[in-house]
């Protein structure tokens, strides 16, 4: 399973980064990073962190 | 070194320091007082002279660039937990607000926040749209024959509770004890909270009660609800301990009454204010979501974010000191002429972000519901109260903290 971010829309609140910290997290920069193709037993961190998106900026699939 | 209060301006070079000690002061908004307006000339002419002011309680960030930095600066928490403390304020509201979900930070913050999540989601929500409907129908027949209604007392505390009913499986027939609490609580998130503090500690222990039943008798008869999976939750008491089950489910009915009410009614003042945008409204249903956006951007409920520094930091040569109070105003950020070239109210504009739920970690956990439901209810009004205008006195809150309409009389021509 591929994880995208549209990141001309991402505010950076860090939602995701609380719902699934395995797969998102915030670099030295602030800038988001995260995990791009993920394992069965990750989906659903993934989707919970994409639910959890107030800008609804994350794409798994 | 500049001083003011807890304040500091430095500069890099001694050129600046100079300058700076004959820099003009930062404006001072009275905050605290019942008669200040956050819209006022006062806070426009503030955000012209500097990005920042200062206030009764620390400092307000005014411009939009700012408060979006600020929302998330990592030198930053969350601020509104010391509000009672702000105010010189102890008690059972106090201790609850300064333990649940929002003043909490860190691993406790997150483990509150990933159980809440699951009821929040997007796609839970847009299952509820048809009952969000059926309410709105519902409620609007009642008053639509007489041409006028108190839109907050007759549509926008029974929907607001009526949603918040549907999404937690609470009687609906009990509404209006669930409304009036949660009126009296929210007395707590103005400036005149330490006059009314009778007031909330009295709604505050009705609604601890209310919930202590309500966890009994799902204990008694279980649910797979949001209520339910809590009550799951607390079997482990690391997982969830029984403060933060009660905590946890006062804070869903009093965080999703109150402002979704208040915002309401700010939406209608909003539209009587502009008639055309209401009649263009009811003639492209489509837009109601934009709309929901813009009136949060013109005239949100929740007047300012708060947010207190952690440590000593700097920012646009300002030094900030550990535990200042900050607080970011969302309806002058989201006026800020610098971002906004024409400000003025319409549904049809491209907007930039607004901050009405707030940002960042503790962005509002109910946005989903607030603008699905908001969504719905501008939708079916614009259709059916036409022309609507104020038939006698609005009764306001005050105009800063979290604002909103008491009692808002209105005329229109049912259709």
């Amino acid at each position: 399973m591929k994880v995208h971010v549209n990141i001309d829309i991402c505010l950076l609140h860090g939602q995701c980064v609380i719902a699934a910290p395995e797969i998102f997290s915030f670099d030295d920069n602030g800038d988001l990073v995260w995990v791009a193709e993920i394992d069965d037993s990750q989906v659903a961190d993934a989707e919970a962190a994409s639910d959890a998106c107030p800008e609804q900026a994350i794409i798994i699939g | 070194m500049y001083l003011l209060g807890n304040l500091k301006l430095t500069g890099n070079d001694r050129k600046m320091k100079q300058e700076s000690q004959f820099a003009p002061p930062l404006p001072y908004l009275d905050v605290a007082d019942p008669g200040f307006s956050i819209r006022s000339a006062a806070v426009a002419a503030a955000r012209e002279a500097s990005w920042v002011a200062r206030t009764n309680y620390g400092l307000a960030v005014l411009r939009y660039d700012d408060v979006q930095k600020m929302l998330r600066h990592p030198k930053l928490r969350q601020g509104s937990y010391r509000w009672p403390a702000l105010n010189d304020v102890t008690g059972d509201f106090a201790r609850w607000w300064e333990s649940m979900l929002l003043s909490q930070e860190g691993d406790n913050h997150a483990r509150l926040r990933r159980m809440a999540n699951p009821a929040f989601s997007p796609k839970l929500i847009t299952s509820l749209a048809p009952k969000f409907t059926e309410l709105a129908n519902m409620l609007i027949d009642d008053f639509a024959p007489k041409g006028k209604c108190d839109f907050i007392a007759e549509f926008t505390e029974p929907y607001a509770t009526g949603v918040i009913c549907e999404l937690l499986g609470l009687p609906f027939e009990r509404w209006r004890e669930l409304a009036d609490i949660a009126g009296d609580m929210g007395l707590a998130l103005g400036v005149t909270f330490k006059k009314d503090l009778p007031t909330i500690e009295a709604a505050t222990q009705r609604l601890f009660s209310y919930v202590e039943d309500l966890v009994a008798f799902r204990r008694a008869n279980p649910k797979d609800d949001f209520i339910g999976m809590l009550i799951n939750a607390n079997e482990d008491k690391s997982q969830l301990s029984d403060q933060e089950l009660m905590d946890m489910i006062v804070l869903a009915i009093f965080g999703g009454i109150d402002t979704t009410r208040n915002q309401l009614g700010l939406a209608m003042s909003t539209f009587i204010e502009h008639p055309d945008q209401w009649a263009l409204l009811a003639e492209k249903p489509e837009l109601a979501r934009a709309a929901v956006e813009e009136v949060m951007r013109v005239r949100p409920t929740v007047t300012w974010v708060t947010r207190e520094a952690t440590e000593d930091f700097t920012y646009n040569d300002t030094l900030i000191e550990k535990g200042t109070t900050l607080h970011l105003f969302s309806q002058s950020a989201t006026s800020d002429p610098r971002v906004f070239e024409d400000p003025s109210f319409d549904i049809t504009a491209e907007r930039k972000p607004h901050f009405g739920f707030g940002g960042g970690t503790h962005h509002c956990l109910g946005h989903f519901i607030a603008r699905g439901d908001m969504t719905e209810a501008l939708k079916l009004l614009a259709q059916r109260v036409k022309n609507p205008r104020f038939d006698g006195e609005v009764e306001w809150l005050p105009d800063s903290g979290n604002t909103g309409a008491i009692r808002m009389p209105i005329a229109f021509d049912p259709a």
